[in-house]
């Protein structure tokens, strides 16, 4: 990144901190997540090739939504190993952190496949309209005014299924009963 | 958090509606962050959109292979039926989703338990395992994908044309052999009966496997390793075997998950472990306990899932 570049960064940054930081509070809820956020935004807009000048604006939204999501991301994940191994653990008292490194690779692969059986099976517990809603737009990438089409329904129709798809899904994937 | 199992379905939509409004370049992240404040309930509608759509979007692939429903005028071989037949499919629930893959692809898929035999055009005939799938590339017969499990390769000697199979970011070549294909985890097992294959990857020279040779090769780590396979034994679950020779055990697992239809969670304790023996497949519902006994391993079956762990020292 040439200095100008990371010059009118840092402007943009400037001109903006307020507003992603309110942003980010409302999104997480949490004005020291916020800041967290914030800062780890910083950091890797300044990398090279980080951020473009150009529609800076939108550009540091979209990172800071996706920063979100990523945390979102994490913590689930952690909650489904803590979940996985915590009914067992007295058998595995003996392993230390050691030997699960070892097997860090396959575990994640095993995780992985685990976690995509879970995702499989609970689109496959959906409503019938619902199910074929979400597959074709979710899974198959066709638009909702596509998937209205193949299914002979409205777009708001689509809409409604997928509002539904979510609601089983969020209870079948996400329900991890913390905050 | 009760408050949140009554999440109804106007938040999540409105919640959808914003997501896709994001991705326009000149969204309006102002009337996005308004939304959020005038009521927490958005946000946390906005995560389960959010978190789903990351979730579904990394496991895409796989989830079209789970999703993907046989065709309807796929045929159901009689004996190879009985010989995987009635075992309980925690995956072939979702069996029965449309598959619609980008145009011009051809998939095949098998479900837990089951087999298929396809027959190309090009005089290949492949011997499909459970829970496997197969992708002929846009209409080409000779450019082929294993998207998952296993599969057995009957190739006409064609001067004329070579056929490759993609698996993993493999490249398997061949022109006129048998040789079987099995994707376990992070590994590509490639085990040649008649013949000669090449396994390219990209960066590397390819190896060459002469018949009565197998490869491993890790991505993850970018390791291949050859052994030495008996010809009998490629492909030996097309006969009711799974034959194994210093495997590691998450290669079995995986196997096993295939044939009961059960997801198979090792210990991390054991995951190191290696198997030499052979499995009789029957239904799939033995093969844990027949492992389990030669190898002193301790399971336990809690609906779709099984766990296993060393012995119990009780």
């Amino acid at each position: 990144m040439a200095p100008d570049d990371a010059h009118g960064l840092e402007t943009l940054y400037r001109t903006y901190r307020a507003d992603l930081l309110r942003f980010l509070t409302a999104r997480t809820g949490d004005a020291g997540d916020a800041e967290d956020i914030l800062q780890e935004l910083w950091i890797r807009a300044r990398q090279p090739g980080g951020a473009p000048i150009a529609n800076g604006r939108a550009y540091l939204y979209r990172m800071a939504q996706n920063l979100v999501v990523d945390r979102l991301r994490e913590q689930h994940r952690r909650m489904r190993r803590d979940r996985r191994w915590s009914d067992e653990r007295t058998d595995f008292a003996a392993n230390t952190d050691e030997a699960v490194d070892v097997g860090a690779d396959a575990e994640a692969a095993i995780l992985h496949r685990e976690e995509t059986a879970l995702i499989a099976s609970a689109i496959g517990n959906l409503p019938e309209g619902a199910r074929r809603a979400f597959q074709m737009h979710k899974i198959d990438g066709l638009s909702h005014a596509e998937v209205a089409e193949r299914l002979g329904i409205s777009k708001s129709g689509v809409e409604k299924h997928m509002a539904v798809a979510m609601k089983y899904l969020r209870r079948a994937l996400l329900d991890w009963g913390g905050g | 958090m009760t408050a949140r199992s009554d999440m109804d379905e106007r938040l999540l939509e409105e919640a959808m509606a914003w997501h896709v409004a994001l991705e326009s370049d000149d969204a309006d992240w102002d009337g996005y962050t308004l939304w959020l404040e005038a009521d927490p309930r958005h946000r946390e509608a906005f995560d389960v959109v959010a978190l789903t759509d990351r979730l579904v979007g990394e496991h895409r692939d796989d989830l079209r292979l789970l999703t993907a429903a046989p065709p309807p005028q796929v045929r159901r071989g009689g004996r190879r039926q009985m010989l995987f037949g009635g075992v309980a499919a925690a995956l072939a629930l979702a069996i029965g989703i449309p598959a619609l893959m980008p145009k011009g692809d051809t998939v095949y898929a098998t479900g837990a338990g089951e087999t298929r035999r396809i027959a190309l055009g090009n005089g290949a005939a492949i011997d499909l395992a459970p829970a496997s799938r197969l992708v002929v590339k846009e209409g080409d017969e000779n450019d082929l994908e294993l998207a998952g499990g296993e599969a057995y390769f009957d190739v006409r000697h064609d001067p004329a044309r070579a056929l490759t199979i993609h698996a993993q970011g493999y490249a398997v070549s061949d022109i006129g052999t048998r040789f079987a294909m099995n994707l376990a985890g992070p590994a590509l097992l490639v085990s040649v009966a008649e013949g000669h294959v090449a396994v390219g990857s990209a960066g590397n020279s390819p190896a060459n496997l002469a018949a009565g040779q197998k490869l491993v090769a890790r991505g993850d780590e970018g390791t291949m390793r050859i052994s030495r396979i008996a010809a009998n034994d490629v492909g030996s679950w097309r006969q009711g075997r799974l034959v194994y020779d210093d495997a590691p055990l998450s290669v079995v697992a995986a196997d096993i998950a295939r044939y009961s239809g059960k997801a198979v969670v090792l210990d991390p304790a054991i995951r190191a472990r290696r198997f030499s023996g052979v499995l009789s497949v029957g239904d799939g519902s033995k093969l844990l306990a027949d492992l389990a006994a030669v190898m002193a391993l301790r399971y336990d079956v809690q609906g779709d899932r099984i766990r296993v762990s060393a012995g119990a020292s009780r």
